[in-house]
């Protein structure tokens, strides 16, 4: 349903009715700006990359087929935008791989941090996690869990391989799998 | 070879074929290792569907729709490409090629062909009357109004 409102917002924007492109921005922003964060790992950047792909995004609109979902099309832009982004500014990004960053879990001996973990809820340690992935894995796990994008969709939007997506979206749930016991210890068990 | 957590999760994401699927399902009811990690995997699916996604700044849309009002208004590639000049270009290659295939037909002797054919007397100026020139005029005059008039209902002025 959201598809066919989409195509016909493009529509009206082709036929002249660019201020309904608005409407497009709102409905999309949240998810091409986080996908952005995962890539920049900052806010100011995320928001200048997001920014710059629904410019180009319409730019393009004429061009756009209607062949595949139109979040496909604008997250691959996203992607595009992120790494030219990225190449130009040459952001430092975090991974697990690095050993300088390790995301130590909360000392459980300390009464008070114990208290804040408590307070804290699963999903703040969840995009902490997925933070510190590598940024195509973060990028992957985000448009699976929450783009409904499929493994082939996912692989148009960043230029992949469907199964090298499928691996790297395994990989990066291990990872977060033990993140997750890292961070939470005793928690996790809970969850899990 | 995959592992015992790869076939689980293509299990959970049910990407495998119907066969392998009642299979792995008989292998999670029946063996207490395969049970164990499923239960694990579950959680870990349940919780990545929880991932909260960011919200930019108040201001990001009217930042963005402030620089579309900069930018060419799109238009489908469609619009963009119209048929009758494809046509036109068309025609304005063929058109030459076929004249100069009518002149070559035209020079042609063809008595070295030793078949008896009148020479071609062509005489244009017999057909480029001036009514003819009169009516090619009002006929490309005609066609000028209604591209105008498509082009001005485009515009919408």
């Amino acid at each position: 349903m959201q598809q066919e409102t989409d195509l016909a917002l493009i529509t009206a924007v082709l036929n002249g009715n660019t201020a309904v492109y608005s409407e497009l921005v709102n409905r999309h922003q949240r998810f091409v700006f986080t996908l952005a964060m995962r890539f920049t790992k900052n806010r100011e950047d995320a928001e200048e990359v997001a920014q710059d792909c629904f410019v180009k995004a319409y730019r393009a609109l004429g061009t756009f087929r209607q062949t595949s979902k139109f979040t496909t099309w604008l997250y691959s832009i996203t992607y595009t935008s992120a790494m030219t982004a990225l190449r130009k500014k040459k952001l430092t990004t975090i991974s697990l791989d690095d050993e300088e960053y390790i995301v130590r879990p909360a000392d459980s001996s300390s009464a008070q941090t114990a208290d804040t973990i408590e307070k804290k809820s699963a999903y703040v340690y969840l995009n902490q996690a997925i933070d510190s992935l590598l940024p195509d894995d973060a990028a992957i796990i985000t448009l699976f869990y929450k783009g409904e994008q499929s493994l082939e969709e996912i692989g148009k939007a960043l230029f992949m391989d469907p199964n090298t997506v499928k691996v790297k979206l395994h990989r990066a749930r291990t990872r977060l799998k033990e993140k997750l016991q890292h961070l939470l210890q005793d928690e996790v068990k809970e969850l899990i | 070879m995959k592992t015992i957590e790869e076939q689980i999760w293509d299990y959970i994401d049910r990407t495998l074929d119907r066969e392998e699927q009642e299979s792995m399902q008989t292998k999670i009811v029946t063996d207490p290792t395969y049970r164990k990690i499923y239960d694990e995997l579950v959680a870990v699916n349940l919780q990545l569907q929880q991932i909260d996604i960011d919200m930019p700044s108040m201001a990001f849309n009217r930042k963005v729709m402030d620089q579309v009002a900069l930018e060419v208004a799109p238009v489908a590639l469609k619009t963009k490409v119209d048929q009758r000049i494809i046509y036109t270009v068309a025609a304005l290659f063929v058109l030459p090629v076929l004249a100069i295939l009518l002149y070559a037909i035209a020079q042609t002797d063809f008595k070295m062909f030793a078949v008896n054919i009148p020479e071609m007397d062509l005489d244009f100026s017999a057909y480029f009357t001036p009514l003819f020139v009169k009516i090619f005029l009002f006929t490309d005059m005609v066609l000028g109004f209604i591209c105008l008039d498509g082009f001005l209902r485009r515009k919408k002025i």
